[in-house]
């Protein structure tokens, strides 16, 4: 049986553990006493919380029973916020700015912006604007086309795509103009990059943008993310470069590495956006996302890392859209996530905890009358918090038409702000609608639909074989061709484009902004620079790593030194001819 | 019956989203359009050479990274230089074009952009008026006249064929990655099939996964076969002749994926015949049924990594030696970057 099919079991198994306490504490008295004064003893360990009007509250909300099977339901099966299996959440207090709360929150807008244009320097002006009312300096990096493919500016045929969409990075000098001014290895700095292909090389170079400034002993303070999630990059985002062997070689290279030095750092991010923004369902996102996972945490216990010490490194990230799945689909995902962990792979607590990462869809926004997308991201947020993320973005309403600007960008963060501190809602009491009857309805029916994909997956042989028969890929593009149908058809109403349109209507034209032609050629003249000053050691550095490669040590550290004379294009162009190319599938 | 309308569809270099593209691919064919798919992330470069090789009469690109005053210009320019600017360019990117953007493609040369919303029978309905009147002669013989050029011998032919998914592009793919390293002069050409039924679309989808045959010393023509059975397409001979005529060394034509009864290369079409399988073919008594292991002069086990592969190399041996002709057999594993039996059958197709 795959480790799919053993999830599916470990779930199931779970659910038999549950109704077993569930009539022991309605049988066994000794059992029914015990329970009963452990649900009182929490009761009475809640404190209690005043909203602006006085209205006194309790700061955890529990539902108003004292059925002994019910409790045990509650207490097994879904677990307190912060109590395992985590259905409520990871922590205890989530979002609450009182009492228990770290209120940390009050003091800065919540949210990680995404920022990436031009070139090295426009993206490092636009951090320290984005940052500078900010206690936690919070840097979330876009990239350009041609980075995100592993090409140099300079490659035939990429002009127009630099620093558009993101920005375009070289080289290690060009890492080091990105964050300058900002200390990196500081106690409340993270970085964190949106680059999966040539995510080790794009990593090492910002190892090797520190040490250059901050020195070697910078580097196990290194704090921030990396997205480098290649099984979702071949099911939907087409951004993988390396044949995927290579490609999960080269990821658990950089895990080995990050986990021994780099221990602040989260070195990959299980991404289940892209696959929803490629068109996947709820359930299908759910699915493929935590079956990636599990198949990660696999290949790097085959490689002889602890689970206990990567576990807790890795982190999620997902969308979230207008389905109703949505209620709940982060809820299920923590839940099977953590039996999945502690019965699969044997791992401790902190491994068991799904670190949660969301952002409003962008799929659900459309450019006609684009300003309803205030509205569309304004209850996707609520729906995100619902469902207890722990961090979350807020797309800008005028991204279906370019980089946000900056009117969109405030508007969107601050529709966090004020559905956390403004509102009622999430600040006082955690829990507030956890358990609710229609919440458990979706939630059992979106759990039972993700286990029958697991087992789909299970039957092909596991995740990489269904890969290799573009199975995930084929469900999701029939989901997107539905998902077109629908609209076509009217039966998914989008207000403004099957519904509502406003005959008088004329597209408005937002600002967008552009990397001027120059600014492309400078990039590509102090390419062409580097290249030069380096052309005696470059050769000699993708012989090592080319030797690297081939002799099985860890590829990362190589490349660390690498990128001290070699541009990304130098480096990739080397990989190419050792390990070969993706080969797409249609 | 007039031929179908034939266009080319592609997602620019550094760009992934082929999402959309996808969703219109699969609206063109149902219209009865051939459609060249090239895939994402390819060069204007690549996107012209394709288009001027495989004769459309129009580009449809689909662009969401930015860039793409700059990209469809290139493609403009490129046409013009190629001295084919018949072939019509339209595209959209949902909002990531804005209208400004349009007006200035259009001005350049664009045929149309467009915008999120549009419908897909508007789309459908645009390309069949705009190019379902241009002449296919002009565009054949555009094609023939890029393949002029002197070869050192007359080409050698090769042809592939086997079920489908057994690996044939990939392995094709690979053997010319091999001999443009090897030879620095050589040149190839490449004739592929794709299904289709008469007076229907097709999707012409090779090219989109080979990685190393988009190559100014390549030239590669996509067929459908349009209704005709037995693997080739009634075109694939007159395709052959204008070949063997031109600049090549060497002539791959691989054939849809084919049943046990076929046997797809008639006397004299190809040099060297190769019958590609993956390990699974069933129980060996299927073995007897498949007409081209009788035929083929070569043998390939591709997914030569997969349980049951060192089997069925043995029991294909064996089947082949009652035919007592010498044929060979070859295990690989194209899609391993640098397959020591890839190297093996590249040395049997050079010999």
């Amino acid at each position: 049986m795959s480790t799919l099919g053993r999830v599916c079991e470990s779930v199931e198994g779970h659910a038999r553990f549950v109704a077993d306490q569930v009539r022991r504490a309605r049988q066994d008295a000794a059992f029914r006493a015990e329970l009963l004064e452990r649900w009182k003893a929490i009761r009475e360990s809640i404190g209690t919380v005043r909203t602006p009007t006085g209205l006194e509250l309790p700061a955890l909300a529990l539902p108003p029973i004292d059925e002994p099977g019910e409790i045990a339901r509650i207490l097994f099966g879904e677990g307190l916020p912060g109590e395992f299996p985590f259905t409520n959440g990871i922590y205890r207090e989530m979002y609450r700015q009182d009492g228990g709360g770290s209120g940390h929150r009050a003091q800065e807008e919540p949210t990680r912006l995404f920022a990436g244009l031009g070139l090295a320097e426009d993206t490092n002006e636009r951090f320290h604007y984005l940052t500078r009312h900010q206690r936690s300096i919070r840097l979330s990096t876009a990239f350009d086309g041609p980075t995100l493919y592993g090409l140099d500016s300079d490659a035939d045929g990429v002009f127009g795509k630099i620093g558009e969409g993101g920005v375009a990075i070289d080289t290690v000098e060009d890492m080091e103009r990105l964050f300058a001014r900002f200390p990196l290895g500081g106690e409340r700095l993270s970085a964190s990059m949106t680059i999966n292909g040539p995510a080790p090389i794009i990593l090492a170079m910002y190892v090797a943008a520190a040490r250059r400034r901050f020195g070697a002993k910078v580097v196990s303070k290194l704090r921030g993310t990396i997205q480098a999630d290649i099984l979702k990059e071949v099911q939907a985002q087409n951004e993988i470069i390396f044949p995927l062997e290579a490609s999960l070689r080269f990821l658990g290279d950089m895990v080995e590495y990050t986990t021994a030095h780099l221990p602040r750092w989260y070195p990959i991010s299980i991404s289940g956006y892209h696959i929803a923004e490629a068109g996947a369902t709820p359930v299908q996102q759910a699915a493929y996302t935590l079956s990636n996972g599990f198949t990660y945490v696999e290949l790097f216990r085959q490689r002889g890392l602890d689970v206990d010490r990567f576990g807790p490194r890795l982190s999620f990230f997902l969308d979230c859209g207008l389905d109703l799945e949505y209620l709940a689909l982060a809820r299920v995902c923590r839940k099977i996530w953590a039996i999945a962990l502690r019965d699969v792979f044997g791992a401790g607590e902190r491994a068991q905890r799904f670190r949660l990462h969301m952002q409003t869809s962008g799929r659900s926004l459309i450019a006609q009358d684009f300003k309803n997308n205030l509205t569309r991201t304004a209850v996707e947020l609520l729906l995100a918090y619902i469902n207890a993320t722990n961090s979350c973005h807020s797309n800008s309403a005028d991204e279906p038409f370019t980089t946000p600007g900056e009117e969109y960008v405030r508007l969107a963060a601050h529709a966090q702000s004020i559905l956390l501190e403004e509102t009622g809602l999430f600040r006082h009491m955690t829990n507030l609608l956890g358990g609710s009857p229609g919440m458990q309805a979706v939630e059992q029916a979106v759990e039972h639909a993700i286990l029958e994909e697991f087992r789909a997956l299970d039957r092909l042989g596991g995740v990489l074989a269904a890969v290799d028969v573009r199975y995930q890929r084929a469900q999701i593009q029939a989901a997107a061709h539905r998902y077109e149908q629908q609209i076509a058809d009217g039966t998914r109403p989008i207000i403004g484009l099957n519904r509502y349109t406003d005959p008088g209507e004329k597209m408005i034209e937002p600002k967008v902004i552009r990397t001027p032609r120059r600014q492309k050629q400078h990039q590509i003249d102090r390419l062409r620079a580097f290249k030069h000053r380096h052309a005696a050691k470059a050769g000699p550095a993708l012989d090592a790593l080319a030797r690297t490669v081939e002799s099985g040590g860890n590829v990362f550290a190589e490349l660390i030194k690498t990128v001290e004379h070699c541009s990304l294009g130098q480096i990739t162009g080397r990989l190419f001819e050792v390990v070969g190319r993706f080969r797409p599938s249609v | 019956m007039a031929e179908p309308l034939r266009i080319l569809t592609a997602v620019p270099i550094c760009d992934g989203h082929d999402s959309a593209i996808s969703t219109i691919n699969l609206e063109f064919i149902r219209h009865g359009l051939e459609v060249v798919y090239l895939g994402y992330h390819r060069s204007a470069r690549d996107i012209v050479r394709a288009a001027i090789q495989e004769g459309v009469r129009a580009i449809g690109i689909s662009s969401y990274n930015g860039g793409h005053i700059e990209f469809f210009s290139e493609v403009i320019a490129l046409l013009k230089a190629h001295r084919a600017s018949h072939i019509g360019v339209f595209g959209g990117g949902g909002g990531t074009i804005t209208k400004a953007d349009a007006a200035k493609m259009q001005h350049q040369g664009v045929d149309r952009i467009f915008f999120a919303g549009t419908p897909l029978s508007e789309l459908t309905a645009f390309v069949k008026e705009r190019y379902g009147k241009r002449r296919h002669a002009t565009l054949r013989r555009i094609a023939v006249d890029s393949m002029r050029g002197r070869a050192a011998s007359a080409a050698r032919v090769i042809g592939i064929t086997g079920p489908g998914g057994a690996g044939k592009t990939t392995l094709i793919d690979e053997l010319v990655l091999r001999l443009l390293k090897a030879r620095s002069e050589a040149q190839i050409a490449i004739i592929s099939h794709d299904p289709s039924i008469v007076g229907k679309g097709a999707l012409l989808g090779d090219r989109a996964t080979m990685i190393y045959s988009q190559d100014d010393r390549v030239f590669m023509r996509s067929l459908a076969t349009r209704g005709r059975a037995g693997g080739l397409s009634s075109e694939t001979a007159r395709w052959l002749r204008a070949m063997k005529s031109g600049r090549f060394d060497l002539v791959f034509v691989e054939t849809v994926g084919i049943g046990q009864e076929a046997l797809p290369f008639r006397r004299g079409l190809v040099d060297k015949s190769i019958f590609v399988t993956g390990p699974d073919y069933g129980s060996r008594l299927q073995l007897q049924k498949i007409a081209m292991l009788d035929a083929a002069d070569i043998v390939v086990v591709n997914k030569g990594d997969l349980a049951g592969a060192a089997t069925a190399v043995s029991e294909i041996e064996q089947r082949l030696a009652v035919n007592r002709r010498g044929q060979r057999v070859v295990s690989t594993v194209a899609r391993r970057h640098r397959d020591p039996g890839v190297d093996r059958l590249f040395e049997e197709v050079s010999a």
